[in-house]
């Protein structure tokens, strides 16, 4: 068994599988992990905020930027992984398998955390794709908890690392006199590789196919295989980022053949996410009967779509930005939502609740910070691109305001809370 | 060194728990499983289909670059590489698409024929490189013959 092990390791010796290539690329793929979970978090907590939590309102493309970002890397993620499980995947065959409790507890960590970050960004790509069904769990809260998971193994990891992380970091430390990367000192290596250093007798299957396979000689030139290998990590990450980042940043759309949304492409220009159908609300929404309730404790207003369209109406121009990470610009027109809770005298300091008339949605419902509520260019939106807002974008009215995620900007409004 | 070690061993264990309670507090005990046959899952994809595969095509060059240069190799390593990434990003949004989606305005592009340009620009580019590559290799080995034979 150990033959067996030590024979697969020796065969999969590569050039770019070396120490210093699983440094360069842990760098990289480290620091998109931490700009994913950074955004992530800003995400989790712009929707499910904790007590006294407050947010800014400005830029306006604050949230549009943050979760374009968050795609984008999580898709740079794909190539990133998979060059640094390339560079390291013959330490799987270490021999012998386990060499102590410790050694035991290093393998379970890893196993923990290569497979925690493949799932993260599996899950995060197929649910921008709304492939749900795939998924036995909930998307959203198992891709936060596990989300902690990944970097909390990132950080043990490096700590386990670490001498070898030091090792390597630098060029010129990495390299020997004769320009190749300086094999891992005896003293970093895992697991005792004497235990199976013999030459295999060239008998029985494995024997035959581990000569046949010994027979097909290293690159002749490792420092030519080296550099290939890098210039593929990086074309790859750039054609993934380059094909995709359109949806969420408008000066890549060109290029955008790949990802899930294209600007441009929807109702009134503007993508949806959730559809009228979808929510169940294509009835309740046409009805001519619908009214807007706004209420402050005791005192309550009611508006037809037609005494909304009489309030002054004001422009802005606001993007939304979806959680899956595309975003597109648009131009808004509609009364103000403080004008709304004036009216009712809400105080100056109060949150805004919107209801949808959609139901049994974690969406149907969203809160609003008074920074928000009470901000000029958070609109009840009544038109979009200077049409009648679509059914599918909230028809008759829905909520839109600087920073915040579409989810948040609540369509199909029945009514208005300050709380 | 080590005071850092510590420092992130405590930190990683820290947000490993954070995991936990999240997990504990937000998602049904019912779904762990399910959650545990992904994880298992992305091992086996990974280390029993995916990198066996790519080791199996490095071998193929391995036996072939007495006849091809290890540079055009390399070249084609890469092409292969971009190209297997990307259609593992785009294989899911074809079957998708193919099963359904709820509005118009999600998965609106052809996918299965973006790709098929895809590997078409990938396999000119490619061949474009390794003539490239030739040219600049006879070039150099012209300039350098005639001085070996003075």
């Amino acid at each position: 068994m150990q033959r067996l092990l030590w024979g697969i390791r020796q065969s999969l010796r590569a050039p770019s599988r070396n120490p210093r290539s699983a440094v360069v690329l842990g760098r990289l793929l480290g620091a998109a992990f931490l700009i994913t979970f950074v955004t992530g978090l800003f995400s989790h907590f712009i929707q499910n905020p904790l007590p006294g939590m407050r947010f800014l309102t400005r830029p306006v493309w604050l949230y549009q930027v943050s979760q374009g970002i968050h795609i984008t890397a999580g898709i740079l993620c794909f190539p990133l992984i998979l060059a640094k499980l390339y560079a390291v995947y013959p330490r799987l065959f270490q021999t012998p398998p386990l060499t102590g409790f410790r050694n035991l507890l290093e393998r379970a960590s890893i196993a923990l955390f290569v497979a925690a970050s493949l799932v993260e960004i599996t899950t995060g790509m197929l649910n921008t794709y709304q492939w749900y069904q795939l998924f036995p769990f909930p998307f959203r809260q198992t891709h936060y908890a596990l989300a902690f998971v990944v970097v909390g193994s990132l950080a043990i990891h490096i700590a386990v690392k670490l001498p070898i992380i030091a090792r390597y970091w630098r060029r010129r430390d990495a390299l020997d006199a004769s320009g190749e990367v300086a094999p891992l000192p005896v003293d970093l290596e895992d697991g005792d590789d004497t235990a199976g250093r013999r030459p295999l007798p060239a008998a029985g299957i494995t024997g035959r196919i581990f000569a046949w396979v010994d027979g097909a000689p290293q690159p002749e030139r490792p420092h030519l295989a080296r550099r290939g290998f890098f210039a593929a990590v990086g074309a790859a990450g750039a054609a993934v980022v380059a094909l995709t980042a359109g949806q969420s940043f408008r000066a890549l759309d060109a290029l955008n053949v790949f990802a899930p949304r294209k600007a441009g492409v929807g109702p009134a220009t503007l993508p949806v996410n959730r559809t009228a159908a979808q929510a169940g609300v294509s009835r309740v929404a046409s009805a001519p009967d619908w009214v807007l309730t706004v209420r402050a404790g005791q005192r309550s207003r009611t508006y037809t779509r037609a005494e909304l369209a009489a309030l002054p109406q004001h422009d802005v121009d606001l993007p939304i930005a979806c959680v899956e990470g595309w975003s597109q610009m648009a131009r808004w027109r509609g009364p103000r939502l403080r004008d709304l809770m004036d009216a009712v005298q809400a105080p100056a300091d109060a949150f805004a609740t919107a209801t949808s008339l959609q139901k049994g949605s974690i969406y149907a419902v969203s809160r609003m910070e008074p920074e928000f509520a009470r901000d000029p260019l958070t609109l009840v939106a009544l038109e979009l691109n200077g049409e009648t807002l679509d059914l599918d974008h909230g028809y008759p009215a829905r909520l839109i305001a600087p920073a915040r995620p579409g989810v948040l900007q609540t369509k199909w409004l029945s009514r208005i809370e300050a709380t | 060194m080590r005071s850092a070690r510590i420092l992130l061993v405590v930190l990683g264990l820290g947000l490993l728990a954070v995991g936990g309670v999240v997990l504990l507090q937000d998602v049904n005990p019912k779904r762990y499983l399910g959650i545990l046959t992904w994880f298992v899952g992305a091992l086996i994809i990974h280390d029993v289909v995916i990198a066996p595969l790519v080791f199996l095509v490095t071998l193929v060059g391995r036996r072939l670059q007495h006849r091809i240069p290890a540079a055009v190799l390399a070249i084609v390593y890469g092409a292969l590489a971009v190209g297997g990434i990307v259609t593992l990003l785009v294989v899911p949004e074809i079957l998708k698409k193919r099963i359904g989606v709820a509005s118009s305005s999600i998965l609106p592009l052809d996918y299965g024929a973006n790709l098929a340009v895809f590997w078409a620009a990938i396999i000119v580019l490619t061949a474009l490189a390794v003539l490239l590559y030739r040219a600049m290799a006879r070039s150099v080995q012209k300039t350098r013959s005639p001085s070996t034979q003075s």
